[in-house]
């Protein structure tokens, strides 16, 4: 639920509460006060009746007269009762209809005989000011929570506007992208709060990450250098010409433990060049033809593993950087070889969708959601573990999709698109 | 052949030189920025090796000094710099080749090679080595007047044999220059195998001696007999 929303349905919830309870308390007081006044004027013109009947020892003559009604009613002497008010309906003779009324009726005594005299006087008037009231009561109350509404939801928005400026900047934050967190300024100490900061912060995680990643480049630049020393010395000391064969597979050993390290690195290089967007360069590639060029190249290898690589190539023309093209396809295509066995098979597919390579190999299936992390790989592998973090990072360089899946033993990976 | 080295690291300018000088190579060395550009000014190489990050200001420049005064001094660019953009603008500035450190000194030398065989003034597109004679326009070989028919693979190797010779050279050397050092062959060296053996073959039936020797399980070597 929104913070707004939240808030809203809080406020109404309670203004609502506040005006019924208010509303039934202020309805009873004047109804209250009303009725107190009516019985008061019921009580003069009682009196007036009693000064009355004592002055002339005769009733006053009964009859309508304006907003008031008195009418006698001769009564058993043994039948008196306590004089008491109460709410009925009469008929109003000079407006000709029923009206709800307010009554005093009581006994008196004239010459010996028992009348119960009943006063009455309309509510009419009363009962308009209590509606008058209430209506007015009630269109205060429509209009202070409307404005109560629009204020919640244009000022409420308003306000929390550089909440969602800063929100919506941290979703897009990306540590590589070269774009600092822009700061709205706002005039509510909170949000200037968490602005800076969020400004910090970012600042703070780019500029580790900056370092860290010039650490890693810088790095592998420099083991460059002496990695090249070890290989030219290895070079020249093969030249002296004074090793047995055991000797010699000792430097085979050393050569093939450089150049997998100065791969290493180069991948690494690679990586971070990816991830910091430096590739330019794009152009048209025939990924067709590229792929056809690929499996050229490793043919020998595929023939000395006795692999059966079957092909469905549709034309397919892609934009990317000739290079990354180059190194997906040769990824995905030498871990196709390196984890197959002597005899299996490798079937390639593409369309104007989607590419997919799946291979015939071991029957464990990879766990889909580590394989495209780095230095993953399984315990059988002689790879660095590092072809298929390049070559999800060069789709999601270009938002292809890389996936895989395992089914009827066989390893697939699918590039979408 | 006449060459200058230039590059900082002493020990890879040591193993350079001892592999280039020898058969009446000339090797030079210049350490720094200033220094290679006074031997650029004085003298002329068949081909310049320039290292891109050197002590003093960018090897970038030296190749625009190069170009600036118009030499035809062939450069090689090697550098640990495994960039793109450094590999297109080195080319772009006129470097004729670019090689990433680290690498086989056996396919650095075939580079140049290469380099001053298209640069020299005779034009000359013919490698011979006692009675093997190279076409390298034609892609063709010849043994005395026998045509050798050899497959693109083979013609390679026996391009990069002659251009190392007397040297031992790596499987692994051999491996990457036929197919690229972005393919991790160092599982399946066996197949290298069946190319030497394939090429001696038909060296050996067009009547030329066997001059590749198999040198204690590290590599190979092509040695005049």
């Amino acid at each position: 639920m929104k913070l707004a929303t939240k808030y809203n349905r809080v406020t109404l919830i309670a203004s609502i509460i506040v005006f019924v309870f208010t509303g039934v308390i202020y309805y009873s007081v004047i109804h209250y006060i009303l009725t107190d006044k009516l019985d008061r004027d019921l009580a003069i013109e009682e009196d007036e009746i009693a000064a009355y009947v004592k002055t002339y020892g005769k009733l006053p003559q009964a009859g309508s007269f304006k907003e008031q009604k008195v009418s006698y009613h001769l009564i058993d002497p043994d039948r008196d009762f306590e004089r008491r008010y109460f709410y009925n309906d009469y008929f109003n003779e000079s407006e000709q209809r029923i009206e709800p009324g307010r009554s005093l009726i009581r006994t008196i005594e004239v010459n010996g005989k028992l009348y119960s005299v009943t006063v009455t006087k309309s509510r009419v008037e009363a009962e308009d000011l209590v509606r008058i009231i209430f209506l007015i009561t009630l269109s205060i109350t429509i209009v202070l929570l409307v404005t109560l509404l629009l204020i919640n939801r244009f000022v409420l928005n308003n306000i929390w506007k550089p909440f969602y400026g800063i929100l919506s900047q941290m979703k897009a934050f990306n540590l590589a992208d070269k774009n600092d967190i822009q700061i709205e300024p706002t005039k509510i100490d909170e949000f200037t709060e968490l602005n800076a900061a969020v400004a910090a912060m970012s600042l703070r995680v780019k500029q580790d990450y900056r370092e860290l990643k010039s650490f890693t480049d810088n790095a592998s630049h420099e083991m460059m250098t002496p990695l090249a020393v070890i290989n030219s010395k290895l070079d020249t000391l093969i030249q002296t010409e004074t090793f047995s064969d055991s000797q010699g597979e000792l430097i085979e050993d050393i050569y093939v433990a450089v150049g997998k390290l100065s791969r290493l690195n180069q991948s690494l290089l690679m990586l971070a060049k990816i991830e910091n967007n430096l590739i330019g360069d794009q152009e048209t590639i025939d990924l067709d033809e590229l792929i056809r060029q690929k499996t050229r190249q490793f043919q020998e290898l595929l023939q000395s593993q006795n692999i059966n690589l079957k092909t469905e190539l549709a034309g397919k023309q892609i934009n990317m950087n000739k290079h990354l093209a180059d190194m997906l396809i040769n990824n995905l295509l030498s871990n196709a070889i390196r984890h197959n066995y002597k005899g299996g098979e490798i079937y390639i597919h593409l369309n104007e969708k989607e590419l997919t390579i799946s291979n015939t190999g071991s029957d464990d299936e990879l766990i889909a959601s580590k394989v495209f992390e780095r230095f993953y790989k399984n315990a059988a592998s002689e790879g660095m573990g590092l072809g298929l973090a390049i070559s999800n990072q060069i789709c999601n360089l270009y938002h292809f999709k890389l996936n895989y899946t395992y089914q009827d033993a066989r390893h697939t990976f699918k590039v979408s698109f | 052949m006449k060459i200058l080295l230039i590059e900082d690291e002493s020990s890879l300018r040591e193993s350079i030189i001892t592999y280039f000088t020898d058969e009446g190579n000339i090797c030079e060395t210049a350490v720094d920025y200033k220094s290679a550009i006074e031997k650029i000014n004085i003298y002329n190489y068949d081909c310049i090796l320039l290292d891109l990050t050197l002590p003093g200001g960018d090897g970038m420049e030296i190749l625009r000094a190069i170009k600036k005064i118009n030499k035809k001094d062939g450069v090689l660019i090697i550098s640990a710099r495994h960039s793109l953009d450094d590999k297109l603008d080195g080319l772009n500035l006129g470097a004729d080749d670019y090689l990433v450190k680290p690498f086989h000194l056996s396919e650095l030398k075939a580079r140049v090679t290469a380099i001053v065989r298209r640069k020299s003034y005779d034009g000359s597109n013919i490698i011979t080595f006692n009675e093997i004679q190279i076409d390298t326009q034609a892609m063709s070989v010849k043994i005395g007047d026998n045509v050798l028919t050899l497959t693109r693979k083979e013609y390679d190797l026996l391009v990069y044999f002659i251009a190392n010779h007397s040297k031992v050279i790596t499987k692994s050397a051999i491996a990457e220059h036929l197919w690229g050092d972005e393919i991790d062959l160092s599982d399946h060296f066996d197949f290298i195998y069946t190319h030497i053996k394939n090429l001696r073959k038909k060296l050996v039936e067009a009547g030329c001696k066997d001059y590749i020797k198999s040198m204690y399980g590290v590599g190979y070597k092509f040695e005049n007999i």
